[in-house]
């Protein structure tokens, strides 16, 4: 998403369409539902392109798309008084491992150790989830975290400690996992 | 605060970037020296490792991806979807003068079938071009978190033949470097200076980086099943259709062969067709490659 000399915004076919996976991972991580989430990323989407005038050149357009999409959703939270928690339905569909993979086991324990660290995400409390999501798969800043999350740079600080140490626990098991499997695809 | 907590709270804020100058070689310093310390890193390290191999932590559906760009364009166009769902239904209302016309709606059915037409043609092209807007995305991404550091090479060699052997049941596609021809005498445009394998969805792909003096070039190979190679401007040379595209300060060119969708990125000082020395130095065609 990019704007000209004048502040106008260019349109782009997709514009800041390059943060499509974070904003929908982020939309997961708070709704725990593929379809609130989906429907949450496209909104997220369209009030930004509406917003883009008023976004200054130089400006932090990541954090400003992660910001919108959690204020969008809780506005909608305030709207429904309490949030619908859903189970969350299927996973991504799987692919076609025996076309493509020319090491089938490999990319077996890939999948394996990522379907891991998804659900340990999803078991910690919101607060948790959001801050690991924006720090280890965005690389957002502890300022630009709490920008989005509108609280002190300290307080990201602290969650961040704390999810770490729940995932650590949590994910013990993933570790001897992949470790193990990683030596086997080694020899 | 005690000086393990504090401990603690640097090796979190070393690991996520946030020491800057004193107080960064102050603890580089201080890790030398303590065991300790150095233990605790390396544990918050592997729980780092681990999350960042599950990078994107889900992917969003081409669908979505399709979604949001037809959402935009009509946002930015003033139709919204409402519109035309109403127009649609307005013309089912309306009341028609010609008898056959009251004997069946004739108007609406035709305005219902070119509105599915119409997006029978769109959506599979607007899919297919988030498709290839996001490989290029993740071939921009992949060669600026490797200029910043952040993508360290998993395997450093000058040899096409050692970097295409170490691929070798890395990723799910069989991929060959050009062998080099280059004689000794020879001065290469480019020197290539590694590899590593890169998420690519819900694969991987693989990342070879080339280098000249402080210009970098990352080639970015993945499956053609998940990406794309489509839009930009086209050029079509020896039965490729190549596509070029300069994109946050990069040049990217993607084409498509063998069942293998390829991402050329360079500084946009570089003459994109200067980049494409990075394997054409080593074949019989690399004077075409040369600029003037």
């Amino acid at each position: 998403m990019s704007l000209t000399p004048e502040g106008s915004p260019v349109v782009e076919a997709a514009a800041g369409i390059e943060h499509i996976d974070g904003l929908f991972s982020y939309a997961l991580v708070l709704t725990r539902n593929r379809s609130e989430a989906e429907d949450l990323v496209q909104e997220t989407y369209v009030r930004a392109i509406r917003a883009m005038g008023s976004l200054r050149t130089g400006s932090n357009v990541k954090g400003w798309l992660f910001t919108i999409l959690r204020n969008v959703w809780f506005n909608q939270l305030r709207h429904r008084r309490t949030a619908k928690i859903v189970p969350m339905d299927g996973e991504e569909n799987a692919m076609d491992i025996a076309e493509t993979a020319k090491d089938p086991y490999a990319f077996y324990v890939s999948q394996v150790e990522h379907q891991q660290v998804r659900e340990a995400i999803q078991q910690l409390p919101a607060d948790f989830r959001e801050v690991i999501l924006l720090r280890e798969f965005e690389e957002l800043s502890y300022q630009e975290i709490a920008t989005i999350l509108d609280c002190p740079a300290g307080t990201v600080m602290s969650r961040l400690a704390r999810a770490r140490n729940k995932l650590r626990t949590s994910l013990s098991t993933a570790f001897k996992t992949s470790n193990f499997a990683r030596k086997e695809v080694m020899e | 605060m005690n000086t393990g907590d504090e401990h603690s709270y640097n090796i979190s804020l070393y690991l996520d970037n946030e020491l800057r100058d004193q107080e960064l070689e102050d603890f580089r310093a201080h890790l030398a020296d303590c065991a300790d310390c150095k233990s605790q890193l390396e544990e918050e390290q592997a729980l780092a490792d681990l999350l960042h191999r599950s990078r994107p932590l889900y992917r969003a559906s081409a669908e979505l991806r399709a979604r949001v760009v037809a959402a935009q364009q009509v946002s930015v166009s003033g139709h919204t979807p409402e519109r035309l769902h109403g127009r649609v239904l307005r013309l089912l209302k309306q009341s028609r003068g010609a008898s056959e016309f009251r004997a069946f709606p004739w108007r609406a059915v035709a305005t219902i079938a070119f509105v599915f037409v119409l997006g029978m043609v769109f959506v599979p092209t607007i899919a297919r071009h988030a498709r290839a807007a996001s490989y290029v995305d993740t071939a921009l991404s992949t060669h600026r978190s490797y200029l910043d550091g952040k993508l360290p090479l998993e395997i450093n060699s000058e040899s096409p033949e050692e970097v295409t052997a170490w691929f070798a049941g890395k990723v799910p596609f069989d991929f060959r470097l050009p062998t080099s021809r280059l004689l000794a005498s020879d001065q290469p445009a480019y020197q290539q200076v590694g590899a590593r394998v890169v998420n690519y969805g819900d694969s991987y792909a693989a990342l070879v980086s080339f280098a000249m003096k402080n210009d970098r070039i990352s080639l970015l190979v993945a499956s053609s099943k998940s990406a794309e190679a489509y839009g930009g401007e086209e050029i079509i040379s020896r039965g490729l259709t190549f596509h070029y595209q300069t994109k946050a300060g990069f040049n990217v060119i993607t084409w498509t062969t063998h069942g293998l969708t390829y991402a050329l990125v360079s500084e946009l000082h570089t003459s994109a067709s200067r980049s494409c020395l990075v394997c054409h130095q080593n074949m019989a065609d690399k004077g075409e490659f040369h600029e003037p």
